[in-house]
């Protein structure tokens, strides 16, 4: 940490005057140390607690997972590599490498100082924060994921998709609100889905696939420049960007991320109470109104430091990038055995809209020999979907409840339970009247617009994870040089790749 | 092995068995619901339910019996390594004596064994990430004279033990007003 974080000299003396830094930490007088960070209130220093032993399987990073292996794997990604071959892979490794990178310097923000990265946005430029506000409320109002999930649902059950999303939205929000503790509640549930997920995924796989199209799969992995001529189209390109933006956790997942890392008290985030739901929302404790920091200058606490670093990495390389990966090599397995089974399936996916394919991917597999795999393809586009909801549901309401707490005025006399669940009904019943009323051309449109903002939030919360753990942060604790060469490189990627669509084919995400 | 401990350990078992054998059931289930034969769908369940199911109790009896450590992911990625191909080959060949009345190989062992064995580790991640999710409540059951669950079920409760005490004292510092900060800001040109 900075000199000014050590004792001050005189402890009763008449205060210290901070350095002209953006970024300081001092000792007040005759209170506490703090670390300043911005213009926001500074941070006391409170110690951290130990990193969990490695017992500890299932971190926050279930709800990433849960977000993660999305439409993106189980859809986007086999069809793309039905029209082009598993060689154009490369860009999803690419992609979901650089989420594992995301997930790591967001953690390192919110577990260093219990606060959310909106609130790290906050201290640098607090108009950063309310571009989050809006493009959160703009993309995810839309119940996207869980319309998709119920017209699979609908393929296998015929039970109309409009019903099956509409009680789906009243159950998600029964839920949560009936939850004494919401956290602990969404990490079981996730937990089992998910289990259930890879489990059934890897199974499957293994009957169907393939030595040769494992191999083909990971080989494809590694052809990077692999970008044929069709790829560059205007019906295409922007197809890849959204595809490449939906690898892994896509739009502001990873933000909300810091959210659940601090309700799992990883961290500093251990200083802070987790959020109740609406039924028990008059026990909810006291919210404080910043976070705290350890002292980056106490060689005891840098060691629980590095402990921590080695359990959020530990997830962050396993269970999300791995199950990301596994997930979806098993998808890509079982759409490569539909290919070989019925080979006019990439043009029939060139030809049709999203539901056309979509029933096409179902078909070829159900073609590929046994037609179980139709019904465990849909099955598991239903459950994604589910997954998905439960997931985004929560962790829009977490994070527009956080930031009205902190930065509406007048916000906290309301506990912070009960703006979760005003937000949480507030999409509910939007995305029923969306799914009454709203476009008629069903969930496809509605996953559209998502991807389209989602791919810009992404680009500039790269930009904004470089000014937080570069400026908010003691030096000892900030990121590395290949972090930050890695998350400039993701700002310049998805922003880049956003532009070019623009300015080339006039269209932004497919 | 006397009677009791095997008991024990079969008791132990349990988990695990039940998901692998929920495993190999969930394909055959699918199977019916899609319209497959039911004799096709049972060989299929039976074929490879019971093999995993197996293998699945057989992990928790190796974390009974203090092998194999609880919570960390290593051991299961190589048991299933080994034991999921071991599986599949046994469902082929299971499969094909239930319905034409032949076992049956795949024409390329070895090619298969290598796959299968690609795959098993995702099925070794969702298998732990249940089995830690459902094996503490059932140990919590059984382990009334049963010293296998016992320490296993020990096992959890330290750390059960050892989080509810951090959660516990966080609440007290945060009720003392401690984790809250009662911050005063300075009074001099600082930034806060």
């Amino acid at each position: 940490m900075d000199a000014a974080n050590t004792p001050a000299p005189h402890p009763q003396g008449g205060g210290t005057t901070a350095p002209p830094s953006t970024t300081t930490s001092t000792k007040v007088a005759g209170e506490e140390r703090v670390w300043r960070a911005g213009k926001l209130e500074p941070m006391p220093i409170r110690e951290l607690p130990d990193a969990p032993p490695s017992i500890h399987l299932l971190g926050p990073t279930v709800f990433l997972v849960a977000l993660g292996v999305g439409m993106g794997e189980a859809y986007m990604w086999p069809r793309l590599v039905l029209v082009f071959g598993p060689e154009i892979r490369w860009l999803f490794l690419i992609g979901v490498t650089l989420q594992a990178f995301v997930m790591l310097e967001m953690a390192r923000y919110a577990m260093a100082t219990g606060e959310s990265i909106f609130f790290g946005a906050a201290r640098v430029f607090k108009p950063l924060m309310w571009f989050f506000f809006g493009v959160a409320i703009l993309v995810y109002i839309w119940p996207g994921h869980l319309s998709t999930g119920a017209a699979a649902f609908e393929e296998v059950s015929g039970v109309p998709w409009v019903v099956t999303a509409c009680i789906g939205l009243i159950v998600v929000g029964i839920l949560f609100s009936l939850a004494s503790v919401i956290y602990p509640l969404l990490e079981s549930l996730l937990g089992i889905l998910i289990g259930v997920l890879v489990v059934g995924t890897s199974v499957a796989a293994s009957l169907v696939g393939q030595w040769s199209d494992v191999t083909s799969t990971l080989g494809g992995m590694f052809q990077f420049g692999y970008f044929p001529e069709e790829a560059m189209s205007a019906a295409w390109f922007p197809v890849l960007v959204g595809a490449i933006a939906f690898a892994g956790p896509s739009g502001m997942q990873q933000m909300w991320y810091t959210l659940h890392l601090r309700d799992s008290g990883a961290g500093m985030g251990a200083h802070i109470p987790k959020i109740r739901g609406l039924r028990s929302a008059g026990q909810q404790e006291e919210m404080p109104s910043r976070g705290f920091m350890f002292d980056t200058d106490n060689p005891a606490e840098m060691r629980k430091w590095k402990g921590w670093r080695k359990w959020v990495t530990f997830d962050a390389i396993l269970l999300f990038w791995g199950i990301t990966m596994l997930v979806t090599i098993s998808f890509t397995v079982l759409a490569q055995t539909a290919a070989r089974e019925s080979p006019g399936v990439a043009d029939l996916i060139r030809d049709g809209d999203r539901e056309v394919a979509l029933t096409a991917m179902a078909d070829a597999f159900a073609s590929a020999g046994a037609p179980v795999l139709r019904g465990i393809f849909l099955g598991f586009i239903a459950l994604i979907g589910l997954n998905a909801t439960l997931g985004l549901f929560d962790s829009f309401s977490r994070g527009q409840a956080d930031m009205t707490y902190h930065f509406v005025r007048g916000a906290k006399r309301f506990s912070m339970s009960k703006l979760y669940a005003g937000f949480l009904w507030g999409v509910i019943t939007f995305g029923i009247l969306i799914l009454l009323f709203g476009p008629a051309d069903g969930p496809g449109a509605i996953l559209d617009v998502l991807a389209f903002l989602s791919t810009f939030a992404m680009g500039t919360y790269c930009v904004v994870l470089l000014l937080v753990n570069n400026r908010m942060l003691p030096k000892p604790i900030r990121p590395g040089i290949l972090p930050n060469l890695v998350i400039g490189f993701g700002a310049v990627f998805y922003l880049g790749m956003l532009v070019y669509s623009l300015v080339r084919f006039g269209v932004v995400v497919g | 092995m006397t009677t009791n401990r095997m008991r024990d350990l079969g008791q132990v078992a349990v988990p695990g068995a039940l998901i692998g054998a929920s495993a190999g059931l969930a394909a055959g289930g699918l199977a019916l619901i899609v319209g497959q034969s039911v004799g096709w769908a049972v060989a299929t369940g039976v074929a490879l339910g019971l093999p995993l199911a197996l293998l699945g109790g057989g992990f928790s009896v190796l974390l009974g019996m203090g092998i194999v450590t609880p919570g960390v992911f290593a051991p299961a990625g190589l048991y299933w390594f080994v034991g999921f191909p071991v599986a599949r080959l046994v469902h082929e060949a299971l499969a094909g004596l239930l319905i034409v009345g032949q076992p049956a190989l795949p024409p390329d062992v070895l090619g298969f064994l290598a796959y299968q064995a690609m795959v098993s580790l995702g099925f070794a991640i969702g298998f732990s990430w249940l089995h830690e999710r459902f094996a503490p409540g059932w140990l919590r059951r059984i382990r009334q004279g049963n010293p296998a669950a016992e320490r296993l079920y020990a096992f959890y409760l330290r750390h059960a033990e050892a989080q509810w005490q951090a959660k516990e004292n966080r609440r007290r510092n945060r009720g003392a007003g401690q984790g809250l900060g009662r911050l005063i800001r300075p009074r001099t040109g600082g930034r806060a």
